[in-house]
Formats: C-alpha cells, structure tokens, sequence
C-alpha cells in the first residue's frame, strides 16, 4: 500500500461522508435502556406474580442489600458497557461495577457463613434448582437484546470485555427480578444458582462478543 | 500525567481545529472531512512508524488505511463535546493493538494463513488468522477480484496465482518463480492484503 493509495481513501472516504446521527452519551443510553428494562422487569413480574412472601423478605436486610446490589450491578454494568463502546472515554468507568458487585458477592457469602457455623455442613445443602438459568436468561433476554443492538452502534474496541459487561447487566436485572417472583433466599442456593447464572450468562457474552461486536462488521474489510 | 496525555501534548494538532472539522464531517460535509483526515495522516503515518520500528513502509501504510477505516466507521460515536484527539487515540490504540494480535497469531498458524476459493456464488477471498477470527470478504462480482488481481505489483500477482489460484506449494511455486519460499511468502501475504483492501474499497464505494 502507497501513500497514494492513502490519498484515494481519503478522498473516497470523504465522497461519501453521509451525515450521522450523533451517539447520544453514555448515561442518556443507559437511561434508555434502563427505561426499556424496567418496563420488561414490570411485565414479568406481574405475569409470574411477586412471592407471597414479599412484604416479610422486604424487611431482611440480607435481601435488601442483595437485591439493591443485584439492581446496582446491571445499572453500573451497563453504563460500563456503552461507555466502553465510546473511543476516549475514561476506561476507569469499565471498573464501576466490581463495586456492586463486590457487595453482592460478600453478602451471599457472609450467608454461606452463617449458616454453614449455625447448622453446619447441613446449611449448605445444595438442591436442584436449573430453573434459574433459564428465568434469569429469559427476564434478562429481551434488555440483552437491547444491549446487544444499542453496543453494536459504538465503537468495538474491547468486544469482549464490552459483552461480558452487557451480559453482566442484563443478567444482574433478570437476577434482580427472579428473586422478586422467587422464594429461595437460603444463601448457597442464591450463590449456586442465581449467582452462578448470571456468571455463565456473563461468560457466555464475553465469549459471544467477537461475533456480537467487531470491526469487520463494520468496516467490511475485516480484520 | 498518565502517558496518553504526554502524547496528546505533544502532538502538533489543533485539538479545537480538528474537533471542528469532526463536528462539520458528522454533518456530511465532504471538505471538512477531506481536510481533517488529510491533516491527521502525516501525524498517523509517524506516530505508527515510531511505534512499530521494525514495520516496512507499505505494512505501516495498511495501519493508517486500517485506522482511517475505522475512525470512518465509528465517526458516530465522537462527541463533539469532547475533545478530539483523545477519541482519535483511543482507536489508533486500539488498532495498533489488534494488528498487533493478528499478527502473533497469524505467526503462530502460519500454515496457510489465507485462501482464495472459487464457489458457485463467486470467489471469497478468507483469512484464517491462527483459527481464532475468520473472516470472508465475498466478491459476487469476480470481474472485481480480475480486476484487484490484476492491479497488482508484478511479483505479489504471480504468488498469488500460482499459489492460490493453480495452489502450488511454496517449494514449487518458488522453483517457478526463482525466488525463496521466505519472499514468497511475504508477497503472497501482501498481494492478499492488498486484494482484501482493495475489494473492502469496492464495497464501502456500493
């Protein structure tokens, strides 16, 4: 390739140089797909009708907490993910939601404690509950189609990254709304199957990304 | 002062020129766009120079055509309130980075990196860098890919039809050619290149 090669790019660049509609900044896309989520949480919710048991969880602050950083790990993991879709933008946003879910994750764990020193090794029995997987994916399906949809506009310079944090949100919002429907708050059933769905999920899209997001899908030349 | 910014400061752009000359391109003015990427290149062309020192002239032509594509690609996404140098950076970054990659895994798959196959829908033209990322570039039209063959320098049009199109080995081919299997290889490698550009210019032009 020449430099005169350089010059004909540049020039058949700028000949089609079409107006584009600007990307709208990170937080007024999170705020969009935010607003499209809540509306599909809402559905979901009242199609499998909230637990029974509600009111009374709603006073553990276990659940509370959990349930706050569930909520807080998909918000933040969807900031992260379109502000990681936006050349120049801080990469420190990409580390918001280890915070959240830090939180999370200490809680469930704490859980796993207590109960394992109250009741010993039978604290921690694990029973099947596959169930969850298929929920979180499903409550989570539609904003991570979204997400999905609204990545591919950006700029994907970290594909991988960017997906596992777009899986991230929309699992820690299908998370969030199961346990709404949900009874099932003993600790190592939470951390099993409702962390460990939104783990998979998460690694899922992380290895989906490279076909989800790529230059090629936008350059057309590959590569 | 992290890195990034050292260079930022040290470039001789103007960041509000050219962040202007962004604002007018995401509005479809074609000066303004010609202009400003006109102006980044000589900048692009050094800055991946000094970068990739042991690069040859052509392999650092293809990184500035590789970010301008892409800063085409995603012209979108700048932010006209922000300024522009650091989005620019945050892909020239980033593309230095993939090449980078594809390179080293190109190097470790080297068997055949690259193929060109006829099929009933025409000829694509596939590169198969170490397993990991396959990507085709499909040519409806193979009076297109005639063409790009033909528009070739002399010596990567021979590699490429002796190897890809009558698919001699490199011994053979190079016994034909008279030359080594090393500086076979080179050619073949960037005649493919070359013809992947030229054909990804073809579809950016439809």
């Amino acid at each position: 390739m020449s430099t005169v090669d350089t010059r004909q790019l540049i020039e058949q660049l700028a000949g089609e140089a079409a107006p584009v509609g600007r990307l709208p900044s990170p937080w007024v896309r999170t705020g969009f797909w935010l607003a499209l989520a809540a509306v599909n949480l809402l559905v979901f919710v009242l199609v499998m009708l909230p637990r029974r048991d509600l009111s009374a969880a709603v006073s553990d602050p276990r659940f509370v907490i959990e349930q706050f950083a569930a909520l807080a790990t998909g918000v933040t993991a969807g900031l992260a993910a379109f502000a990681s879709v936006v050349p120049g933008f801080n990469r420190r946003a990409l580390l918001l939601p280890l915070l959240p879910l830090a939180v999370w994750l200490g809680s469930v764990g704490t859980g796993c404690a207590t109960s394992w020193i109250r009741f010993g090794p039978a604290g921690l029995t694990v029973t099947p509950d596959w169930a969850c997987v298929p929920a979180i994916a499903l409550i989570g399906l539609a904003p991570a189609v979204t997400m999905a949809f609204m990545l591919r506009r950006g700029a994907p310079l970290t594909p991988h990254t960017t997906a596992a944090l777009g899986g991230l949100a929309a699992a820690g919002l299908g998370s969030f709304g199961l346990r709404l429907c949900h009874a099932e708050d003993a600790s190592v059933m939470v951390l099993i199957w409702q962390v460990g769905s939104v783990a998979l999920l998460t690694a899922t899209a992380a290895v989906a990304g490279r076909w989800l997001l790529g230059w090629r899908l936008l350059t057309r030349h590959g590569r | 002062m992290n890195p990034e910014s050292a260079i930022l400061r040290t470039l001789p752009l103007d960041d509000a020129a050219l962040a202007a000359g962004m604002r007018a391109a995401q509005s479809g003015d074609p000066h303004a766009y010609a202009a400003l990427l006109e102006g980044i290149t000589p900048w692009l062309r050094r800055y991946i120079r000094k970068q990739r020192r042991f690069l040859q002239a052509a392999d650092v032509e293809d990184l500035v055509q590789d970010v301008l594509l892409s800063l085409h690609a995603v012209r979108r996404t700048y932010d006209p309130g922000r300024p522009f140098l650091p989005w620019l950076f945050a892909i020239v970054h980033h593309r230095l980075a993939d090449a980078a990659r594809r390179h080293a895994s190109r190097s470790a798959g080297e068997a055949s990196p690259e193929a060109l196959e006829a099929t009933d829908s025409g000829l694509h033209v596939t590169s198969l860098d170490g397993g990991t990322n396959m990507e085709e570039s499909a040519v409806g039209d193979p009076r297109a890919l005639q063409q790009a063959i033909q528009a070739l320098p002399a010596g990567q049009r021979a590699a490429i039809h002796l190897l890809k199109l009558k698919e001699m080995s490199l011994k053979e081919a190079a016994r034909e050619l008279g030359t080594s299997v090393g500086a076979l290889k080179v050619a073949a490698h960037r005649g493919m290149a070359s013809l992947r550009r030229a054909l990804a210019r073809k579809a950016v032009k439809e």
